[in-house]
């Protein structure tokens, strides 16, 4: 089987390979007719209702919806932080929602990057230890650690302050700080739960560059959940959800990220209308 | 409404109260159930042999759960303020709301009431029953019989123990308020955030500080160690010994300040070791956390040391008495007399004389015969009185109708007297003998312990050959045979002295007495010939046997005699017992010329002399095993404390090391080798000290007959294992338990 290849625990290795090779093919993620219901019968809520999309390797998709559409849920679902009710997340061809916890955990690991929106960094460790913990925790030897780190820094422009402690670093700097942390295991997906949220407007854009950068240099494949136009008109592809269901999907092409953004603001603006008719 | 609140939140920061109830119900437990002790005594039938040792025991027992309520009552205010920093915002969100500061103080009132109330009723329930199981063990302990077991409940011990707790009780409820008092609602809210920010100091200062702190612990184990403890109270020797203690004190704070930062630099260099799995997370945190706990680490430290030394030294000494007690009590009973020496006579007199001039005027005869009658004058003795006859002077049931002499001769089988000489000759100035003197000749030390300003006229008591012969046949032994210039020494003191005696006969030393030259008989001394009373410890410290003839020739006065008995075969020990305990008074011992000489001494029975060694033990072993439980189980609650206030500060650590891809028992596996490194620290400085400490004791106790720590160490471990590893496991199996928590725990919710 082809599975086999895709072996978890050879992934990251896999990974390299892949990305050099520019190899398309097999989808990074496929994301087949997901169902989550949080609660019994009487109440129970339907968070999402058979969500299906498929993203390819070197993709950079947002995911844009109001509060309790089911943005987060969804991201959680695919990260495996959170179980489906039924359907399957695929991740290069392997079915996430059957792996056993310790699996599960592994995969986390090898396979995925995240970034929030609080920084969510380890406050007793300095920036450089906390970009290297996903490498530390796989066991990576300490001599690749440091050097992986190292490079991962530079190209985030976070170089000069690996020894503060997050307390130290102002809000952009945590988040790119975070984003290092995301980038280093060269992880299948990075998941970004809208890690501009608690930016101001500079910072915001500094770390969408980022992104970008990293998306489009070193065709990492980013999965970005937003409430912000703005931060969407950096993606290639925008999936809108409502109500637990992909409400509709917006692709770029060659747009200019301008007109991207002006296209995302008339869905934010028809599914905000279509709402207040609901009234 | 206050109430419904208060009792919600109770059950709500559970776990934050758990350990804080845990702990106030072991106090309760505990402080019932020793102090049920004079009860106990009596059900366990101490008192029918000791009538005082149930009140003394209780009276003990009662100042120390004083004291030991003051440790536990800081003790619980310091683990409430870790639950009141934990909630500030709660209390800061009350006043938002609109509640006022009073309404607020009175939940929390009520909630340290609630709390209180459960662990003394919890704990009274288990005193309860831990003190009717208890009694078996007093039994043990003072090796009596229980004649009558029934429940038993004590107000006394109630009532000491709700008066403990109420004073922990307010003492907590004034910290309390203090917190509400004085804090601004924007504090109170802001005080989660402010927790975050992390203090951390310059690792290679602390490495620094801690090796200082290593050398100055290193510094005061060897000043110990050379010096030994100050049992003389000479104010250069205390001037020394508080040196040595501030060292160590200064030492062991400046270690724990220190430890993180060293223990982070250490491994730091070892880069593969560092940047692996957790390493570094744990580190780190334990760096975090080092800060605001190294202080209380080495209070525990200092605290543990104190524990150990007192639970092993105290069950040591119980130990040596009952190791001691079967050759310390070689006959049915023992009375011994205690001649005047020159100084005593003199000093005597001049008062008398100074009486005599005060009261000016010429005596009528009628006072001059009263005054001859009470022995006014003093003197020496010329020679050794015959206490057989001597004892006849004794009146039982003096000053009543039934008053007669007390007739020893008539209970007594076979006796033997021993008579000891003072070593220094009547016109002489120094002891024909001293310690001091065998110890140059062996190139030994003095025994430390021994007063250094009298060890020149300290002499060893002077015996003669055939009066020791006596003795020998007495005691059913082979006699010695000392010849023209032969001599050996006595002694039941055990190692220290006795290492140097042995020591002096095993090398034939020489000694020059009365101008001749001795040579020793036997080539060690015999210690299980060498006990002439009835006495839980070694008494005689050092008696050296010489011909009868040179004894005559020096012309000493006599110092000491002992009066051996065994009863006759028709009188039972119970029988002999009683009659020698019946209350008489002593009779004076005179001379021809109507001077004293003599007084009475100790007198023991062999039945007294193994009672009073079992209460002995018995309030030993009770006292030390009480203090030392107490202490332990208080420092090993404030360690769980710190530690699970830590791990819950750390739960969004730990919640994003599990979003990183962390199985959680490898996270698990970081707290347990923090915790472990928290509780073995301490432990392990404080057991460093006390060894070092234990061996000064040692030295000192081994004086009066030799200590054994061996057996002792068993019941101690034990001790620590069951409470302070008790506490160790809970603190783990919590801590998992909050790790799994913050695993489960979605990052979004």
């Amino acid at each position: 089987m082809v599975v086999q290849s895709q072996n978890p625990a050879a992934a990251g290795a896999h990974m390299k390979t892949a990305s050099a090779s520019g190899a398309t093919g097999a989808p990074v993620l496929e994301v087949r007719h997901i169902e989550k219901v949080y609660g019994a019968r009487a109440n129970a809520t339907h968070a999402l209702r058979d969500v299906s999309f498929t993203v390819e390797q070197g993709d950079f998709i947002g995911i844009m919806g109001a509060s309790g559409s089911g943005k987060s849920t969804l991201l959680n679902c695919i990260s495996t932080i959170d179980s489906v009710t039924s359907g399957n997340v695929l991740v290069h061809g392997v079915d996430v929602t059957r792996l056993k916890a310790k699996k599960l955990t592994r995969f986390r690991r090898e396979q995925l990057g995240f970034i929030f929106q609080d920084s969510n960094l380890l406050d007793t460790l300095t920036a450089r230890e906390n970009i290297a913990l996903p490498l530390t925790i796989s066991r990576v030897p300490a001599h690749d650690v440091l050097i992986r780190v190292e490079e991962v820094a530079r190209r985030l422009g976070i170089a000069e302050v690996l020894e503060k402690y997050p307390y130290q670093l102002s809000g952009g700097q945590q988040q790119r700080v975070a984003a290092a942390r995301a980038l280093v295991t060269d992880p299948a997906i990075i998941m970004a739960d809208e890690p501009t949220g608690a930016l101001d407007s500079k910072n915001a854009r500094l770390l969408l560059e980022s992104l970008e950068t990293m998306n489009e240099r070193y065709r990492a494949t980013v999965l970005m959940v937003t409430h912000d136009s703005f931060a969407a008109s950096y993606t290639h592809r925008v999936l809108f959800i409502r109500d637990g269901r992909i409400f509709t999907e917006l692709r770029r092409g060659d747009a200019s990220r301008q007109a991207f953004f002006e296209r995302i603001m008339e869905i934010v603006a028809m599914m905000g209308g279509e709402g207040s008719d609901a009234l | 409404m206050l109430c419904k609140i208060a009792w919600g939140n109770v059950r709500r920061a559970g776990r934050d109260y758990l350990v804080y109830l845990l702990t106030l119900t072991l106090a309760v437990t505990v402080f019932y159930a020793f102090n049920t002790i004079s009860l106990q005594v009596d059900i366990a039938g101490v008192t029918k042999q000791n009538a005082g040792m149930g009140e003394t025991l209780g009276g003990i027992i009662s100042g120390l759960t004083v004291f030991l309520g003051f440790v536990m009552g800081f003790l619980m205010v310091y683990a409430n303020n870790f639950i009141m920093k934990r909630r500030k915002k709660e209390f800061g969100l009350y006043q938002v709301l609109g509640m006022s500061r009073g309404q607020v103080a009175r939940i929390m009132t009520l909630e340290t009431f609630f709390v209180s109330g459960a662990a003394l009723v919890l704990g009274l329930i288990l005193g309860l029953a831990l003190s009717q199981v208890m009694v078996f063990f007093t039994a043990s302990l003072f090796k009596t019989q229980i004649a009558d077991f029934h429940f038993f409940f004590s107000l006394g011990a109630f009532m000491m123990t709700v008066g403990c707790l109420v004073a922990i009780f307010l003492v907590t409820l004034v910290f309390n308020l203090r917190v509400v008092r004085r804090a601004r609602i924007i504090d109170l809210m802001r005080a989660s955030r402010q927790n975050e920010t992390i203090k951390t100091r310059n690792p290679w200062i602390s490495a620094l500080v801690f090796v200082v702190g290593l050398a100055a612990i290193i510094v005061a184990y060897v000043r110990l160690l050379h010096d030994g403890l100050p049992y003389d109270g000479q104010p250069e020797a205390m001037n020394d010994f508080l040196i040595t203690t501030v060292t160590v004190v200064a030492g062991t704070i400046l270690f724990f300040f220190g430890l993180s930062g060293f223990l982070l630099k250490a491994l730091q260099g070892v880069r593969g070791l560092y940047w692996r799995g957790l390493n570094m997370v744990t580190l780190r945190q334990l760096a975090a956390k080092v800060n605001t706990v190294s202080f209380s680490m080495a209070v525990i430290a200092m605290i543990l040391f104190l524990a150990i030394t007192s639970v092993t030294t105290g069950m040591s000494l119980a130990d040596t008495m009952n190791n001691t007690v079967e050759r310390g009590t070689p006959v049915d009973y023992t009375r011994c007399l205690v001649y005047w020496g020159p100084s005593v006579v003199d000093e005597m007199n001049a008062e008398a004389d100074a009486q005599a001039a005060a009261s000016a005027g010429a005596p009528s005869d009628a006072e001059a015969v009263a005054q001859r009658t009470q022995a006014a004058r003093y003197a020496v003795a010329d020679g050794p009185v015959d206490l057989m006859a001597a004892s006849a002077g004794d009146t039982i049931d003096a000053g009543t109708p039934e008053a007669h002499s007390f007739d020893l001769d008539s209970i007594t089988g076979d006796y033997v007297q021993v008579d000891g000489y003072d070593s220094i000759p009547r016109d002489g100035e120094r002891p024909v003998v001293t310690l001091k003197d065998l110890c140059d000749k062996v190139g030994m030390d003095l025994p430390s312990g021994v007063d250094a300003s009298s060890v020149d006229s300290l002499g060893l008591i002077v015996m003669t050959e055939s009066n020791y012969n006596d003795y020998l046949r007495f005691r059913g032994m082979a006699p010695v045979e000392l010849g023209e210039d032969g001599y050996t020494i006595l002694s039941d003191m055990g190692a220290t002295v006795n290492d140097i005696y042995n020591k002096v006969l095993g090398e034939g030393i020489e000694l020059e007495i009365g101008g001749r030259t001795l040579h020793p008989a036997q080539d060690r001394v015999p210690e299980d010939a060498s006990t002439f009373q009835n006495s839980m410890m070694g008494m005689n410290s050092g008696t050296i046997v010489l011909p009868d003839d040179l004894v005559a020739s020096l012309d000493l006065a006599p110092y000491y005699s002992y009066l051996m008995v065994n009863y006759a075969d028709d009188i039972s020990t119970e029988e002999g017992d009683a009659y020698v305990q019946e209350e008489r008074t002593f009779g004076d011992i005179l001379n021809d010329a109507g001077e004293s000489v003599a007084g009475w001494g100790v007198e023991a029975t062999r039945t007294s002399t193994y009672e009073s060694v079992d209460s002995m033990n018995g309030l030993i072993s009770y006292l030390a095993i009480y203090i030392g439980f107490v202490l332990v189980v208080a420092c090993a609650a404030i360690l769980t404390i710190q530690q699970l206030s830590g791990v819950a500060d750390a739960m969004g650590n730990y919640r994003i090391l599990s979003e990183l891809g962390t199985a959680t028992n490898e996270i698990a596996h970081s707290v347990l080798v923090q915790q472990t490194i928290f509780f073995l620290f301490p432990l392990v400085v404080g057991i460093a000290h006390a060894i070092v400490a234990l061996k000064g004791i040692i030295e000192l106790v081994a004086l009066f007959g030799g200590m054994s720590i061996g057996g002792t160490v068993g019941l101690t471990t034990l001790i620590f294992v069951v409470a302070y590893g008790g506490y160790f496991c809970v603190t783990y199996l919590m801590s998992r338990g909050m790790v799994h928590e913050a695993a489960r725990a979605r990052h979004a919710a």
